[in-house]
């Protein structure tokens, strides 16, 4: 049974002037154990339909099959990590991330321990009592990615998690992502990641969801079948590369 | 098409607010009983220790429940824009009510409540002061809860958070900031009108507690210079001690709440004493919190362990909580509905009885007044515009008078008017000018505020920008520091105007050495209504005149000043 599954889910918002249509008719399946990138340029409604996979807000139409089950409000299998990071600025890192674990009512012993494991697995051992305006981009992304990996989710859902760091560190945060995921003790095996950056896409995904704007619609579902790790300057990945281009082109 | 419809809508949730609001005052002289006239209380300089600290315990206490108050009201309104649609013009009307007006509800529900005793008097007084503190204060968390961010909100709700924690690690937290800074502006606020709160007069009820305001009023009426100055001295005491050891380790701590796209930027104002001072509150702080944190660690172990309810177990009590909540809301409408409906129709009746000669008087005393703050306003502007252009060059010019401001505001106006007589009347020989200084000091503190506020603000890279292309002084001024105040300028004095209309009750109408100083205005036709004659009718008239002018004036003017100078000159790219 697959792990997630949309089935024709839409999405309206009502505006002043009518209705804005931002979805439409969105359907694909998510297995367990898959990367999968969701690549389209802005106005798509990319992060809108991570939301409502989430539960963070229903569709307008259509349904969410989270397990075979409907989904109805929100679900705490899945983690979001955000391109904002949305970390709480009075918090410090191991606060941050111990959020999650305490919004589920763990205890302060486990959590601290949970915590620990974590920091240390994105890198920031020692970062523990630091609060966010004393850390760089990268470093407050791995604090989320961190609090996300926390909770355990059978799903992580990422909303263009690497946009607002600069490229250099952005490599970074990739390669490392990776890592995690492919661990054997990795504490998540499914990933969707939605992003504008086609590369990064071909990069880490097994599969890549192409999407065009307005209305947001999926245009094609392509397997990614490079062996891992990915060199970009192959002629396979140019060419992968060049056809996700050319099918948003040809929606634009 | 759309848009007449939407402002038609909003003028009339704020009229429905307003005659409700209107009725609660009126309904209060329905239980107008005969209250016997307790003895006047002895006044001595001896005392002064003692008055200072009555006065600080009602503030404080005051302040507690204003605080209650803010959180509730403020996140109440942010959470549901149903509520919001309601309680926020309500919050808009009371703040221009000046604390006369509520002199009657004070008097007639906690003094009638207990039979006249001290405790009623006391409970009166600290209502009143609460009326000066609770408005601004639930706006800011209001202002606060609406500008977090939306990202940070979501990450809350995708990990399943209870209300609880959202409230106790997003909600409460973020609100801070304006939190301490409008405590601070709320304080100030509260010393200006201690006095008028602190002798609660109606007619013949007439009610004086011991502390600072009472003292500093005998000692004026008596003409008693040195005592006057004493009290003062007292009350500057007091403001200044409480800077250093509260406000200033206070705002250096809610810096930590700020989200960072609000311009990081230095806390208000700080004598260099105050560091160290201060720096010893933190430490002292720190010292406590690391003896009670442990005790706290073992309390939240232990709470932790309470044996898990079965789902059963938890689906009954998310009943019963249910049940609960909607038991108190529906009681709170009841009385609500109540209250409002017995208010419009005490109203109504109230109005329908015989108007005073002196009603006639409203158009002309309600223009006189505007006059007054207006020429107050164009003062204060001449002054503080320069002042804050000056603190956006010299921060040092910066840490210095915020904190002056700040002591400066709280001095209340009534204090200073032996001197102004002096000064003034017997030099020029009109009550106009006096009345007008008077009125400056309850406005142009509010303005020096907001405008200090704002300088902060200005970004730095816009500053280097402006240098870099070798403008001149007058011209960055021009171009980039008084465009980027418009904003604050405008808040400013919206909030000067408001301080201005409340003021006019001191400023307006004085008794003093048994004559009565008073020139053509509304705030003096409040407080000759209120602590001379009595007559209801008239009280409720000129509140209600004083009301409607504050809230026209917002509305025609300073709002649409506010919308414009957001939609150009906001700080945001």
């Amino acid at each position: 049974m697959a792990l997630l599954e949309l089935k024709d889910v839409s999405k309206s918002f009502a505006h002043a002037k009518g209705n804005l249509r931002v979805l439409e008719n969105i359907s694909f399946t998510i297995e367990q154990g898959e990367f999968v990138a969701l690549v389209g340029p802005s106005g798509c409604g990319k992060s809108t339909l991570l939301r409502i996979i989430n539960g963070l807000m229903p569709p307008t139409s259509g349904q969410v099959l989270y397990q075979g089950r409907q989904v109805d409000g929100i679900n705490l299998e899945c983690a979001l990590v955000f391109q904002s990071f949305a970390l709480l600025p009075w918090l410090t890192v191991k606060a941050n991330v111990e959020l999650g674990l305490e919004a589920r009512g763990m205890g302060p012993a486990e959590r601290e321990k949970r915590a620990g494991v974590l920091i240390d697995k994105v890198g920031l051992d020692g970062f523990e009592e630091a609060y966010p305006r004393e850390l760089s981009g990268g470093m407050k992304q791995r604090v989320g990615i961190a609090r996300a990996l926390a909770v355990e989710p059978k799903l992580l859902l990422m909303d263009e998690p690497f946009s607002a760091l600069d490229a250099l560190t952005a490599i970074t945060l990739r390669e490392e992502l990776l890592d995690i995921w492919q661990a054997p003790d990795s504490p998540v095996h499914t990933i969707v990641m939605v992003t504008h950056m086609i590369e990064e896409a071909i990069e880490l995904a097994d599969r890549v969801v192409v999407m065009s704007p307005n209305p947001g619609r999926v245009v094609n579902d392509l397997k990614i079948d490079l062996p891992r790790p990915r060199d970009k300057r192959t002629e396979a990945f140019n060419a992968l590369t060049d056809k996700v281009f050319s099918l948003i082109e040809e929606r634009a | 098409m759309q848009r007449p419809i939407i402002e038609l809508r909003k003028l009339l949730d704020w009229f429905i607010s307003f005659l409700i609001l209107a009725g609660l005052l009126a309904l209060f002289f329905q239980y107008r009983h005969h209250i016997a006239r307790p003895p006047r209380l002895s006044v001595n300089v001896h005392n002064l220790p003692y008055y200072a600290f009555c006065s600080f315990y009602r503030m404080f206490v005051a302040y507690l429940i204003s605080l209650v108050f803010a959180v509730s009201y403020g996140l109440g309104a942010a959470k549901s824009p149903m509520y919001e649609r309601v309680m926020i013009p309500a919050i808009d009307i009371a703040q221009s009510v000046p604390v006369v007006g509520f002199f009657p509800a004070a008097i007639y529900f906690f003094v009638a409540l207990t039979h006249g005793s001290r405790l009623g008097v006391e409970m009166a007084a600290i209502f009143l002061i609460f009326t000066s503190q609770a408005w601004n204060l639930a706006l800011g968390v209001y202002e606060a809860a609406k500008t977090i961010p939306r990202d940070s909100i979501e990450a809350l709700d995708a990990f399943g958070a209870s209300r609880w924690l959202k409230l106790r690690r997003l909600l409460i937290p973020a609100s801070v900031p304006k939190l301490v800074y409008n405590s601070i502006l709320s304080w100030v606020a509260g010393w200006y009108f201690l006095i008028a709160c602190e002798i609660i007069t109606v007619g013949p009820a007439h009610y004086q507690l011991p502390g600072l305001g009472s003292f500093l009023m005998s000692a004026a009426d008596k003409g008693r210079v040195g005592e006057l100055i004493g009290g003062l001295a007292t009350l500057l005491g007091v403001i200044v001690v409480m800077d250093i050891c509260v406000w200033q380790p206070l705002s250096v701590w809610a810096e930590k709440f700020r989200y960072e796209f609000a311009a990081t930027s230095e806390p208000m104002g700080s004598l260099w004493m105050a560091h160290v001072i201060g720096g010893l509150g933190l430490a002292f702080g720190h010292a406590i919190h690391g003896r009670l944190n442990p005790i706290l660690r073992s309390l939240q172990g232990a709470w932790e362990l309470r044996p898990a309810l079965t789902p059963r177990g938890r689906v009954w009590l998310a009943r019963a909580a249910g049940v609960v909540r909607l038991g108190l809301l529906v009681a709170l409408l009841a009385l609500f509905a109540y209250g409002a409906f017995a208010g419009i129709f005490a109203l109504f009746h109230a109005l329908a009885r015989p108007w005073p000669a002196e009603a006639k008087l409203i158009p002309a005393a309600t223009a006189a007044s505007f006059l007054r703050l207006a020429i107050a306003y164009v003062i204060s502007l001449a002054w503080t515009l320069p002042c804050a252009l000056w603190a956006a060059e010299s921060p040092r010019f910066n840490r210095v008078v915020a904190p002056f401001a700040e002591i400066a505001g709280s001095m209340p106006a009534t204090a200073l008017f032996p001197l102004i007589v002096v000064l003034v009347i017997e030099v020029t020989g009109g009550m106009n000018l006096a009345s007008v200084l008077l009125i400056l000091t309850g406005m142009q503190w509010y303005l020096l505020f907001n405008l200090l506020a704002g300088t902060r603000q200005v970004p730095a890279d816009l500053k280097e920008a402006a240098r870099s292309f070798g403008l001149t002084r007058f011209a960055t001024w021009r171009k980039l520091t008084v465009p980027a105040l418009l904003p604050s300028l405008i808040t400013g004095s919206i909030t000067a105007w408001g301080g201005g209309w409340n003021a006019l009750i001191l400023s307006e109408y004085f008794v003093y050495h048994d004559h009565t100083y008073q020139v053509l205005g509304l705030g003096a036709l409040l407080d000759r209504a209120t602590y001379a004659t009595g007559n209801s009718v008239m009280i409720l008239l000129s509140l209600l005149s004083m009301i409607l002018a504050v809230m026209a004036i917002n509305r025609l003017v300073w709002r649409r000043l506010y919308v414009f100078a957001m939609g150009r000159y906001k700080l945001d790219y």
